[in-house]
């Protein structure tokens, strides 16, 4: 069947049938590979994108369900070759060991930062509640946060 | 498999007599089961797209949720917040944000886990369901409705479309606590939700529902009715927790032991009388 949807300000059309998941999409149809799976059942966030402004697991939506809609990945939020303050604090802080979890991490931070431009440290957790991470212990990730969120106040 | 994008209810009818169709609302559920084989429908009903099915709205003195509204949209709503304070509180401690955005009230009692966050507080403020099927449209209570793990009263092409909850009259004490190993994604090991109120020191009015204590979300009537009218004392407190733990039927799974979801639902009833004046 028919998808089209609008991905990192690209409007664009494919082909899914009902197995396939928004996150097969991206990353087997449009090379998106930046969206990692780690759990494939909604545990972990590693997957996480932004579906008309509001993270999701794209393991747990299928790419039909999400036809007509604007999808916002990892790989769209940069500008050009200059990160974006959430990417550039995450690489400042620490914030990145492996990396696996961090896209996940960064759209959650980035739709956090949309809708709360100075979260307290307490908002910026539970921002992250559906995103795990297993070499950081998690302090870095929040100071990343912390740090990207007055620099980006600075800019406004 | 296949997949359809439902666009009206009359679809949604007609579609559903196929029996090997399935609901797909969220997809938090079904899409996870789908994949670990334990579900396995052909085709694929998308209700996400139905504008009847979803949206909140107040009409004669209750609050209407669509079946397909996300727990997202219900939190944001500030009627809900107002007037149904044990659903908001429930609901925030659901899954985590991305669940959220997905999960819908429908799926989460059409799925009915003993653990279905949603079911304590709409058992509490006794919401009714709306439901549709092949031989018209019917009214059945939240309490009746769950029959046992994963197991409801929706019969074959039914579907819910409406949770109708009653607006409570204001005075009415809110407790909800959900145990759990960690605060988010965490499947409930016992919770409790409470309504009570006082006038003077006597218990005039009181609810208590529990999950993940029995094979369904439960109310526990049996404690209500013991303690109502009573005065609120230390020895009605400790006949409440008593009587809590021989209601509830738990299961030693890789959560807890049953022995210690009893301890937790009895200390939970004796918290929230505590709490109440
Ligand atoms: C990682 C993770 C964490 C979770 N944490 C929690 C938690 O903490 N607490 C909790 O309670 N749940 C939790 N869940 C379960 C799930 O997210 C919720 O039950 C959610 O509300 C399901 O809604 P849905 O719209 O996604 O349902 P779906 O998966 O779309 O549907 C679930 C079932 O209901 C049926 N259905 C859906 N809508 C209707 C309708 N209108 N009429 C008839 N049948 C219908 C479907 O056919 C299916 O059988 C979790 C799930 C995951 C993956
Ligand atoms: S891969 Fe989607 S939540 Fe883990
Ligand atoms: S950096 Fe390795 S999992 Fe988070």
């Amino acid at each position: 069947m028919k998808v089209r949807l609008t991905v990192n300000g690209r409007p664009l059309e494919g082909e899914a049938d009902a197995e396939t998941r928004l996150l097969d999409f991206l990353r087997e149809d449009l090379q998106l590979t930046g969206t990692k799976e780690g759990c494939g059942e909604g545990e972990c966030g590693a997957c996480t994108v932004l579906i008309d402004g509001q993270p999701v697991n794209s393991c747990l939506v299928l790419a039909l369900q999400a036809d007509g809609s604007d999808v916002l990945t990892i790989e769209g939020i940069a500008d050009g070759d200059t990160l974006h303050p959430i990417q550039q604090a995450f690489v400042e802080t620490g914030g990145v060991q492996c990396g696996f979890c961090t896209p996940g991490f960064i759209m959650a931070a980035y739709a956090l930062l949309k809708a709360t431009p100075n979260p307290t440290d307490e908002e910026i957790r539970s921002a992250l509640e559906g995103n795990l991470c297993r070499c950081t212990g998690y302090e870095r990730i929040v100071d990343a946060i912390r740090l990207a969120a007055g620099r980006m106040q600075g800019d406004a | 498999m296949r997949y359809q994008q439902v666009v009206d209810e009359a679809e949604l009818l007609t579609a559903l007599s196929d029996p090997a169709a399935a609901i797909l609302s969220g997809g938090t559920d079904l899409l996870v089961k789908i994949r670990g084989g334990v579900a396995a429908p052909e085709t694929l009903l998308d209700i996400g797209r139905i504008p009847t099915l979803s949206g909140i709205r107040e009409s004669n003195g209750s609050i209407e949720i669509g079946a397909a509204t996300t727990e997202t949209e219900i939190l944001a709503s500030s009627i809900v917040q107002e007037t149904l304070p044990v659903l908001t509180t429930a609901l925030a401690g659901l899954g985590s944000i991305q669940i959220r955005n997905r999960g819908t009230l429908g799926g989460n009692l059409a799925n009915a886990s003993p653990a279905a966050d949603s079911a304590i507080p709409l058992l509490l403020y006794d919401a009714e369901l709306d439901l549709v099927g092949p031989n018209g449209p019917r009214t059945v209570p939240l309490d009746g409705f769950f029959l046992g793990p994963g197991k409801t009263a929706l019969e074959p092409g039914d579907y819910i479309r409406t949770i109708r909850v009653p607006i409570p009259e204001p005075g009415w004490c809110p407790f909800y606590h959900k145990v759990g190993k960690r605060r988010a994604l965490t499947i409930a090991i016992a919770s409790v939700g409470a309504l009570i109120r006082i006038e003077g020191d006597r218990i005039v009015g009181v609810r208590f529902a529990a999950g993940s204590v029995a094979p369904t979300p439960i109310r526990l009537h049996a404690v209500e009715e013991r303690i109502r009218s009573n005065a609120l004392t230390e020895e009605v407190v400790d006949e409440a927790r008593r009587l809590a733990m021989e209601s509830v039927s738990p299961i030693d799974d890789v959560r807890a032991t049953a022995d210690y979801r009893r301890c937790v639902v009895g200390d939970l009833v004796a918290r929230a009388l505590r709490l109440a004046p």
